[in-house]
């Protein structure tokens, strides 16, 4: 469980906030505070009061893949190969783990054309696939999505849904503005002004908000 | 006016794309996978990069504007303010309408990414173009601000519109489809029969498809009218 109380973050509050095992996803207007709570969670900022504790530890604790919707922001290598594998070699893992593994995750994104190619030569769709590679590379228990799917294409997104759904991390939490994809999660949360004004799983949310356009439209066409 | 592409070719070190058409004034969409070459194709109509053959003809084409996806590669000024400014519009313009009010002085970094781009398209829309490329121009909007947007792109009566664009939901009314595939430009043709030819479309506007239930355009309301019939 993550457990979240008394959390103050600039205009972020929680009082209380348990978010189960899963995929969770987070939705709301720009400037919401969906990227900041993700900040929170992921240990890049700290609160200025409360805590969150991911199974009874820290964020800074925890091993934790981050996607950065904009990947550029936080790659580090012009080289595909060395970016995916930095946070093994951080990890003082050995060359050939390293290169398993980078192997490994670029069959399952289907993404082995990119790895000689140059960082800056790649699309926007293209550098979240690298960033998702990255994250997943050294296995986290948890993994943090800022929009990922904002660059993606319908194909990609679906083959990377289930990339995710097997990499066998206990909580996926991510923010979307694909309301398609936030009726595929486990568990639901809305913010708004940085408070969270509804939670549950996606039945009990949604018809919360069905005179709104956050309302599926699949869900709309009973589809 | 008009933008002809005259069997242009593009190679890039993975990539090759070859496109051929007339784009007439009116909204146009092109769609393609991630990767297709929808930027790349985007930055030669706007002249930012070289071809290997063919020609791009801006046939009685004046003022022209290329969006990024990314918001931040077009930031230039210190602040809200300079930036807005920088795009030669009136700060009350921009401000006073939008939840930005009152941020005027703050760093144009000090937005989340939503609302930057939400600023950005607000400059941007501000003027008319007799060329708008908008690349990606609905990633990072939430809901609402994309169906704002896509009011806003239905206001340029005149003039070409290119939206280069993976969104597949909460699109503007178009008068033309195009698509990336294999390496070509295809001319997917005028709405309402393009949807049937559209490969990209969304798993819900196949599933109305199957059911011969077509929207008469792309957008969120004519879908919905479209799931309505169902």
């Amino acid at each position: 469980m993550i457990e979240i109380r008394n959390l103050q973050y600039r205009t972020v509050h929680v009082d209380h906030l348990d978010i189960p095992h899963g995929i969770t996803t987070i939705i709301g207007r720009n400037g919401s505070g969906k990227t900041t709570f993700l900040r929170l969670c992921a240990g890049i900022v700290v609160p200025d009061a409360g805590t969150i504790l991911i199974d009874g530890k820290p964020p800074r604790q925890t091993d934790i893949g981050w996607v950065n919707e904009f990947p550029d922001r936080n790659m580090l290598f012009s080289n595909v190969r060395d970016e995916i594998a930095s946070p093994l070699r951080f990890r003082n893992s050995t060359p050939g783990e390293t290169d398993r593994a980078v192997q490994r995750i670029a069959d399952r994104l289907g993404i082995q054309n990119l790895l000689s190619r140059q960082v800056q030569s790649l699309s926007g769709g293209e550098k979240v696939l690298v960033a998702l590679a990255a994250a997943l590379v050294f296995e986290p228990g948890i993994i943090i999505l800022d929009e990922y799917d904002s660059h993606l294409d319908e194909k990609r997104y679906l083959q990377i849904e289930q990339v995710l759904v097997e990499s066998g991390c206990d909580y996926i939490l991510r923010c979307t503005q694909q309301m398609e994809t936030a009726a595929k999660s486990d568990y639901l949360l809305m913010l708004e002004n940085g408070d969270f004004i509804h939670e549950g799983i996606p039945p009990d949310v949604f018809p919360l908000l069905i005179t709104t356009i956050f309302y599926p439209l699949s869900w709309r066409a009973g589809l | 006016m008009k933008l002809v592409l005259d069997h242009l070719t593009l190679v890039q070190d993975n990539f090759s794309l070859t496109a051929h058409g007339e784009f007439l004034e009116g909204i146009h969409l092109v769609s393609g996978a991630v990767g297709s070459g929808k930027s790349t194709l985007a930055l030669a109509i706007a002249g930012l990069i070289s071809f290997e053959s063919g020609s791009v003809l801006r046939d009685g084409i004046g003022p022209m504007m290329l969006s990024f996806q990314f918001p931040d590669y077009h930031i230039t000024g210190m602040t809200l303010e300079e930036e807005c400014v920088s795009w030669g519009c009136k700060p009350e313009e921009i401000f006073s309408p939008s939840d930005l009010h009152g941020k005027n002085h703050q760093s144009s970094f000090s937005l989340s990414r939503g609302e930057l781009k939400q600023f950005h398209l607000s400059c941007l829309l501000n003027k008319h173009y007799d060329l708008l490329l908008l690349d990606e121009p609905f990633s990072s909007l939430d809901c609402e601000s994309k169906k704002k947007l896509c009011h806003r792109i239905s206001y340029q009566t005149t003039g070409i519109t290119i939206i280069f664009t993976h969104e597949q939901v909460i699109l503007p009314r178009v008068d033309r489809i195009w698509e990336i595939k294999d390496g070509k430009l295809l001319d997917r043709g005028t709405l309402p029969d393009a949807i049937r030819r559209w490969c990209g479309a969304s798993s819900l506007i196949k599933k109305l498809i199957a059911q011969e239930q077509i929207p008469h355009n792309i957008s969120y309301e004519d879908v919905l009218e479209a799931v309505c019939r169902t």
